[in-house]
C-alpha cells in the first residue's frame, strides 16, 4: 500500500534493509527484508494541442525531505535512431522511483529502437502506447513504481498523449498531470484545457445551462498553461521545483525548452 | 479512510479580494463513499459579516458550529456589540486547544470584514486551535490538495467582489470535482462592507 | 440486517422499520417494533445495539413527554431532532457511548410541512426527504433517488416504500420479518396496514 501512497512521511526517507524486532524469535534467527520503492518526488504534465503535444516535467529529485538533485529530467526523448535522440518523434515523461522510470525509458527506448530499425520507420504513439502498456503489465507482481505519460503526434497529425499507471492501464486524454502535485494541477487542467464548469452566461439555467464549446488551445495559450501549473504546484508542494522542462513535439520535431522554478 | 477527518467528506475555502473576502463550502455529507445527503452547508455565521466554515466529522461540525453560536451569543450581551472577526478567530483557537488531548475533529475556516476598518479578513486553524493568518486565501477539507492547486493558479490580489465570485466558485467547483468525498453543490458567500450576497452552485450531481 | 426507512411527502411522514429483534444469526422475536412516539406529531425509529437503543429510546421518549407536560405545548420535530443530536452527541465522547441510530419524522403541528431527520451513532445530522440505515441503504436509496418527489400523497409513499421493501426482500440474505410501518400527519401518527406475507422472488 505504501507504494501507491504519495506521503514521504509514510514512506520513510529511503529504501533500506530493515531489521525485523529480535524479542519472541529463536536465538540468532533474524529476519531481513529489503524494501525495493522511494518516492523521489515531482511532477509531470502532458497537453494535446491540434497539431502538438507538450510534454513537461519539473527537475526536481527529492527522497523525503531532502533534494537530492536540481537538475534531474524527467522527460525523455524516445526511439530515435541516434543515442542524441535528434530524430525522435515520441516523448515519455516517468515520475514516482526515479530508479524504476530511467529502467522503464530506457527499455521502451531499445524497444522502438529496434522497431524502427526493423521496419524503416519509427513507431506510432499509437503502437508504442500499447506496447508500452504491455510491459508495465509484464511486471504486474513487481512492478516499475512509475507514472508514465507519453505523448506525440496522431497519425492524423493531432496531438496525442497517453497517460497510464504503475501497472499498465492506460487512456488516450487531452491532458494529464502525473506525480506528487498531479492532484494539484489536474483540477486546474479540467477547468482551463477541457473548460469544466464553464458555462454561456444567459444560455439557461439547470440542465438548460450549455456548456462553453471545446477548442484546442494555440501552443502559446498551453505553454502559458503549464508555466502557471507548475508556479502554483511549487508553491504549495515541496517536492516541485527549481527547473521546468518542456518539451514541444510538432511534426517538424521535438523543441525543448528549459525554465526556472522556485528554488526554496 | 477511516480517519475522522475523511469519513464524512467536504471541502471548505475562503478567499480575500478588494474591499471584500468570499467564503465557500460544498454541500455533501457522506459515510465514506456513500453520499447520505446533498444538503449539508459548513457555513455558519456569527455575525453581520462574521462567518466560519467548518469540515471534517460531520458530528463535530455540527457540535463545534452550535457551541460557538453559543459563544458568540454570551460575548454580545456581555459586550453589548458584535464580535469582530480576529476577536472570534481567537475565541476559536483557544475554544479548540481546551481539547489538546481529545480534540473536535474539524478543520475550521473564518471569514470576515473588520467592523472598523472595513479591511478584509480570512485565517484558518488545524483542529487544535493553531491559526494560519493568511493575506490570500485558505483552505479545507477532504479537497485540499485540488483546492491549493486551483487557488494557487486562479487567485490574484484585488479582486473585486463580482471578479472573487467568479474565481472562488471555478477553484472550489473544479476541485470538489476531482475529490470523491466532495461535491454535490455549493454555497458561496460574498462578505462586502454593508452586504452579504449568499449564492447556491448546483454543481456536478454526482 | 436491521431496517429502517423513512419518506417524507407533501403531508405526511412515513416511517418503517423491520420487524425481526435479532441476537447474532438468531432471531428472537418476529414482531418487534422499534419505533416510539415521541409526542403527537414526532415518532422515532431506531436501531444499532441490543440494550442501548431501547434504553436511549425510553429516555428520548420520557424527555420529550416531560417537556410537553411541563410546558403545556409539543417540542417541533425540528427541535427535537437537535434535542436527540446534543444527548448523542455527549453520549458519544463519554465512557460508554450509545450505539444508535434513529430516524426521526414528523409533521409540524403549526406549519403542517412534514421533516425527517437522519441521525447515526455519531451524531451526524441531516434533514433529509428520504432516509434509510443499515444496509438498506445500499439498496433504498437508489430506488428512491430515482421516485421519490416531495409532494407525493400518502397512498404513493406507501406504494414507494413497498418498492423498497420488495428490493430489501429480493437482495438481502436474511429475512427480516415484514415491517413496522407509521405514518405521521397534522392528525398525529397512525399505524399503516402493511402486507408482510407478499413474497419477493430474487431473479
Amino acid at each position: 500500500m505504501a507504494m501507491f501512497s504519495q506521503n514521504p512521511l509514510l514512506n520513510g526517507a529511503s529504501y533500506s534493509f530493515s531489521e525485523a524486532p529480535k524479542f519472541n524469535a529463536p536465538e540468532g534467527a533474524r529476519e531481513h527484508r529489503f524494501d525495493p520503492y522511494t518516492d523521489n518526488g515531482g511532477s509531470t504534465l502532458a497537453i494535446a494541442g491540434a497539431d502538438f503535444t507538450i510534454m513537461a516535467g519539473d527537475t526536481r529529485l527529492t527522497s523525503g525531505y531532502s533534494i537530492n538533485s536540481r537538475f534531474h529530467p524527467k522527460v525523455f526523448k524516445i526511439g530515435g535512431t541516434t543515442s542524441d535522440q535528434s530524430d525522435a518523434t515520441l516523448v515519455l515523461s516517468v515520475v514516482g522511483f526515479a530508479a524504476d522510470g530511467e529502467a522503464l525509458k530506457e527499455r521502451l527506448d531499445a524497444i522502438c529502437k529496434m522497431y524502427r530499425y526493423r521496419h524503416g520507420k519509427p513507431m506510432s504513439v499509437k503502437a508504442c502506447a500499447q506496447r508500452l502498456s504491455t510491459i508495465l503489465y509484464q511486471k504486474r507482481f513487481f512492478p516499475y513504481y512509475a507514472y508514465a505519460i507519453l505523448g506525440g503526434l496522431d497519425e492524423e497529425g493531432k496531438g496525442a498523449v497517453y497517460s497510464y499507471d504503475p501497472v499498465g492501464s492506460y487512456e488516450r486524454e487531452q491532458c494529464r498531470a502525473g506525480g506528487a502535485a498531479a492532484s494539484l494541477i489536474m483540477p486546474f487542467l479540467d477547468n482551463q484545457v477541457n473548460f469544466k464548469n464553464q458555462f454561456i452566461p444567459g444560455s439557461g439555467e439547470g440542465h438548460a445551462l450549455q456548456e462553453r464549446e471545446r477548442h484546442p488551445l494555440s501552443r502559446q495559450e498551453v505553454e502559458t498553461l503549464v508555466k502557471d501549473a507548475f508556479d502554483g504546484a511549487v508553491e504549495r508542494h515541496i517536492e516541485v521545483g527549481d527547473g521546468l522542462q518542456m518539451m514541444i513535439i510538432t511534426k517538424e520535431g521535438i523543441e525543448e525548452v528549459v525554465l526556472p522554478l522556485k528554488r526554496d | 479512510m477511516s480517519s475522522p477527518f475523511s469519513i464524512n467528506g467536504g471541502a471548505c475555502v475562503a478567499m480575500v479580494g478588494k474591499d471584500c473576502v468570499a467564503i465557500a463550502c460544498d454541500l455533501r455529507l457522506g459515510l465514506q463513499a456513500l453520499t447520505v445527503s446533498n444538503n449539508f452547508p459548513k457555513i455558519f455565521q456569527y455575525g453581520d459579516n462574521v462567518f466560519l466554515g467548518l469540515t471534517g466529522l460531520a458530528t463535530d461540525v455540527a457540535t463545534v458550529s452550535d457551541l460557538f453560536r453559543y459563544k458568540v451569543n454570551m460575548y454580545r450581551l456581555r459586550e453589548e456589540r458584535q464580535i469582530a472577526p480576529r476577536t472570534f478567530s481567537n475565541l476559536v483557537s483557544s475554544s479548540l486547544y481546551e481539547r489538546r488531548f481529545g480534540p473536535w475533529f474539524v478543520s475550521p475556516v473564518v471569514a470576515g470584514l473588520d467592523p472598523k476598518t472595513g479591511q478584509p479578513f480570512i485565517c484558518g486553524f488545524d483542529s487544535i486551535g493553531c491559526i494560519d493568518f493568511a493575506k490570500d486565501f485558505i483552505v479545507s477539507g477532504t479537497a485540499t490538495e485540488q483546492l491549493f492547486g486551483m487557488c494557487e493558479s486562479l487567485w490574484e490580489p484585488d479582486l473585486g467582489p463580482d471578479q472573487l465570485f467568479e474565481t472562488i466558485s471555478q477553484s472550489l467547483l473544479n476541485a470538489v470535482d476531482r475529490d470523491a468525498l466532495s461535491g454535490w453543490g455549493a454555497h458561496v458567500y460574498i462578505i462586502e462592507k454593508d452586504k452579504v450576497t449568499k449564492r447556491l452552485l448546483k454543481g456536478r450531481q454526482d | 440486517m436491521e431496517v429502517l426507512l423513512g419518506i417524507t411527502g407533501k403531508d405526511f411522514t412515513l416511517i418503517a422499520a423491520s420487524k425481526a429483534a435479532m441476537r447474532g444469526a438468531t432471531i428472537l422475536k418476529a414482531s418487534d417494533d422499534k419505533t416510539r412516539q415521541l409526542n403527537k406529531h414526532t415518532l422515532m425509529a431506531y436501531s444499532g445495539e441490543a440494550g442501548d437503543t431501547v434504553q436511549f429510546a425510553d429516555y428520548i421518549q420520557a424527555n420529550a413527554q416531560l417537556y410537553s407536560m411541563r410546558n403545556e405545548t409539543d417540542l417541533s420535530p425540528s427541535a427535537l431532532a437537535h434535542f436527540v443530536r446534543g444527548e448523542l452527541a455527549t453520549s458519544l465522547r463519554s465512557r460508554n457511548p450509545y450505539n444508535v441510530n434513529l430516524l426521526l419524522g414528523g409533521v409540524d403541528p403549526i406549519t403542517h410541512k412534514s421533516s425527517l431527520y437522519w441521525l447515526d451513532y455519531l451524531a451526524s445530522l441531516a434533514p433529509v426527504p428520504y432516509a434509510a440505515h443499515g444496509y438498506a441503504q445500499y439498496y433504498c436509496l437508489s430506488i428512491l433517488d430515482k421516485h421519490h418527489h416531495p409532494d407525493i400523497t400518502l397512498g404513493q409513499g406507501i406504494k414507494l416504500l413497498t418498492l423498497c421493501t420488495d428490493e430489501l426482500k429480493r437482495r438481502l440474505p436474511i429475512d427480516f420479518k415484514g415491517m413496522t410501518v407509521k405514518a405521521v400527519t397534522k392528525d398525529g401518527v397512525v399505524d399503516i396496514q402493511f402486507d408482510d406475507d407478499k413474497v419477493v422472488k430474487a431473479a
